[in-house]
């Protein structure tokens, strides 16, 4: 059953064609990972789908939500990690997690709050304003704060970015427990190491157009890794001129 | 580069052709007002005029180069989406002296390009029908830029103060707004010596004709600009914070504490107050609301005492003020900090919007009901304390939905856009002019002036609606990184 439907959007920035025309089906328990050089429009297609930002034309449904028409009620289902780590300036990690809880209207939001604080190993920094984390700190509060309300089906963008080796391997670990208990995940990434080990189903986009969509098996080539077909779906060569 | 990055800035909400009529407003503005001054100067002299215009020039100055304070928080975190120049110095070989410099050269360019010259322009285009000499208008534009160069250079070298040491900074802006006040008070030092370029406009062209004085004052005030200017630069520090200071946890108590308000809109203004009192920003909203009023009353006290013109100010006159001088606090609002994490979550544009509405009353009805009471009292017309309360709360209503309604979460940028800004003057000006003349005539026709004060203020309330209701149509397919 798809959760996330994409059909033929378009979305123009001026004169700029951002997303040419771009269809894409995501099903209930898919690791779908969305590549691209950049530029690409991978991080524009994922704020559309989560009703951020609006198409100029087609339509996009996600968990049976029109994400054009309802964004507030697709934003209620789903969980999403931004491109770049902007939690508020002057809340502490705690505050923030608790606030984003209340927006929610969670219930038992401090035993879901100690649960992230003490997973993220950020307890002893939970009385630190955003302003003063580290970015990996920062980076690891959005991903608890897309967590936090259990959703089955979070929009994660780089979220691999700005943490450290071993929370690397920790928040693999538990992105794939999340999709083996049936929840799903849309990620845009630049990591293909990682991204090769999580993702049952993926699609290139290159400027704009998607060049390749489907399952990661019947895709990449055995003996192909998914860094040589993803090089090989945007015409890898002209993109290595060297200096 | 700078610049250009100034203007991108400036002209990414409204467009490049929006923005750019910005000057053009300015141009004609100065137009109608050159067209018109013989007949203005009948009742206000060519000096007072010059004066009014070198105090708005030097406030003009003091509020760009405060500006400059930005460049603090560029420099602590990504400015939403963007990133700017003057942080290159992290990562190009070029010094942070050097980077402020240049925002410092950029911004007198920048607003010289964007106010001045359009208000020179305008005032040079009139000259074959109102038979103004050229010579004057380019002394008075010397003289106004020294006057704007003051007002910026003294704020830059205060912004650095302030970085350096919170007891300079202080020391500084409470010696200037000491001399100032002594100055209203006993007239002494004047203001020619507070401001020399003032001094020099008055001894040139059409004012008068001593050269040497008006060198002399030129002279000083130049050396004043270079001297500040310079100290600025040399005392530039960076301080990046970076403090792991641990804060008790307020969000669940102000929760738990904010009366009357429910559901989102209590955790959205919970969350907005921990914001205020953490950012420090309630102090400089506090001032940026006294000031302007203390202002005023000094400027009514001199117009009834020091030029002995017996207007009627009374307490109504300055609760309709007080209303309209409010909406200074709620721009602070949306200056405290990004709202782009709001994306993420089911929050809307106009929900945030009705909710820095609710904060700005919340924070200025207190300081405002304040004020008007302290005024009745000082004034002795206790007997209109009822009506000046009711002017103060709905003209404080009526400005803050007209602001909310026309410029949502970006009330600074908004306000360059010429159309925005043509909206906002007429809504605020009419009404203001309206309740100003009525409150004059509350002492010659009490009961015809009453009349006329509540259909200006049902008028008021009614539009207050509509712009309170339209927020959600306007503002609701609006990101909250355009907003």
């Amino acid at each position: 059953m798809p959760v996330i439907e994409a059909k033929d959007i378009i979305k123009d920035f001026g004169a700029i064609r951002a997303l040419d025309d771009v269809s894409l089906e995501v099903r209930e328990g898919d690791f779908f990972g969305f590549f691209g050089p950049n530029g690409a429009g991978k991080t524009t297609l994922l704020r559309i789908l989560t009703g951020q930002l609006q198409p100029s034309s087609g339509s996009v449904r996600v968990m049976g939500t029109d994400a054009v028409e309802d964004p507030i009620g697709v934003k209620e289902l789903v969980g999403i990690v931004p491109e770049v780590e902007s939690p508020p300036t002057y809340l502490t990690g705690y505050e923030y997690l608790y606030f984003v809880g209340k927006v929610r209207k969670l219930e038992n939001l401090e035993n879901r709050i100690d649960k992230w604080l003490k997973f993220f190993d950020l307890e002893s920094k939970k009385g630190v304003i955003c302003k003063d984390l580290s970015k990996g700190m920062r980076q690891k509060l959005m991903i608890a704060s897309a967590f936090i309300h259990d959703p089955q089906l979070v929009f994660l963008d780089e979220p691999f970015i700005n943490l450290d080796p071993i929370y690397q391997k920790i928040l693999r670990e538990f992105l794939q427990d999340y999709v083996s208990n049936g929840g799903t995940v849309f990620m845009c990434s630049h990591i293909l190491e990682i991204s090769e080990r999580l993702c049952n189903r993926l699609a290139i986009v290159d400027s704009g157009r998607v060049v390749a969509s489907g399952d990661k098996s019947a895709l990449v080539k055995d003996g192909e890794g998914l860094e040589e077909f993803f090089l090989r779906s945007i015409g890898g060569g002209r993109k290595r001129e060297r200096f | 580069m700078m610049l250009r990055e100034e203007f991108r800035s400036h002209a990414a909400y409204s467009g490049k052709e929006r923005f750019l009529t910005f000057p053009v407003f300015v141009f004609f503005l100065s137009t109608i007002v050159g067209l018109t001054l013989e007949r203005i100067s009948e009742t206000v002299t060519l000096e007072e005029l010059a004066t009014f215009a070198h105090l708005s020039a030097f406030i003009y100055g003091l509020s760009v180069g405060a500006f400059g304070l930005m460049g603090r928080q560029y420099l602590e975190r990504r400015y939403g989406r963007n990133n700017y120049l003057v942080t290159l110095p992290y990562l190009l070989p070029f010094s942070f002296r050097s980077a402020f410099l240049g925002i410092f050269l950029r911004d007198a360019l920048f607003y010289v390009v964007l106010l001045l010259v359009p208000a020179t322009i305008g005032l040079v285009v009139v000259i074959p029908v109102m038979g103004f000499s050229l010579v004057s208008i380019l002394l008075f534009f010397v003289a106004v830029l020294a006057t704007f160069m003051m007002g910026l250079s003294l704020s830059f070298f205060a912004s650095v103060l302030y970085i350096r040491s919170s007891l300079l900074f202080l020391g500084l802006t409470g010696a200037v707004a000491g001399a100032f006040l002594m100055h209203l008070i006993t007239g002494v030092p004047s203001l020619a010596t507070l401001i020399p370029p003032l001094e020099f406009q008055m001894n040139v062209r059409p004012f008068g004709g001593d050269a040497s004085a008006a060198l002399a004052s030129i002279a000083l005030a130049i050396a004043a600009i270079v001297a500040m200017t310079c100290a600025a630069c040399a005392a530039v520090s960076v301080h990046i914070e970076t403090s792991s200071q641990m804060h008790p946890v307020r969000l669940p108590s102000y929760i738990a504490r904010v009366p009357i308000i429910k559901g989102l809109s209590l955790v959205l203004v919970s969350k907005e107050l921990v914001d205020l009192r953490r950012s420090g920003t309630v102090a400089k909203m506090f001032f940026s609301l006294v000031l302007p009023l203390l202002f005023l009353s000094f400027a009514a006290w001199f117009i009834n005492n020091g030029l002995a013109i017996p207007v009627g100010f009374n307490t109504v006159f300055y609760a309709a003020m007080v209303g309209f001088v409010g909406i200074l606090m709620y721009s602070w609002l949306n200056n405290i900090d990004l709202s782009e994490y709001y994306s993420l979550i089911p929050v809307t544009v106009p929900q945030l919007i009705r909710v820095r509405v609710i904060i700005f009353l919340m924070l200025t009805l207190g300081i405002s009901a304040f004020f008007v009471v302290g005024i009745s009292i000082i004034n002795g017309d206790t007997d209109l304390l009822w009506l000046a309360l009711i002017v103060m709360f709905v003209t404080s209503l009526y400005m803050a939905a007209l602001t909310a309604y026309l410029t949502g979460l970006k009330t600074n940028t908004f306000l360059f856009d010429t159309s925005v800004l043509a909206k906002f003057s007429v809504m605020s000006f009419l009404p203001d002019v309206c309740l100003t003349i009525l409150s004059f005539s509350l002492l010659s026709d009490w009961l015809a002036a009453l009349v006329g004060i509540l259909i200006v203020l049902f008028v008021m309330l009614l539009t207050t609606m509509i712009l309170y209701r339209g927020i959600e149509t306007k503002w609701s397919g609006f990101s909250f990184a355009a907003a």
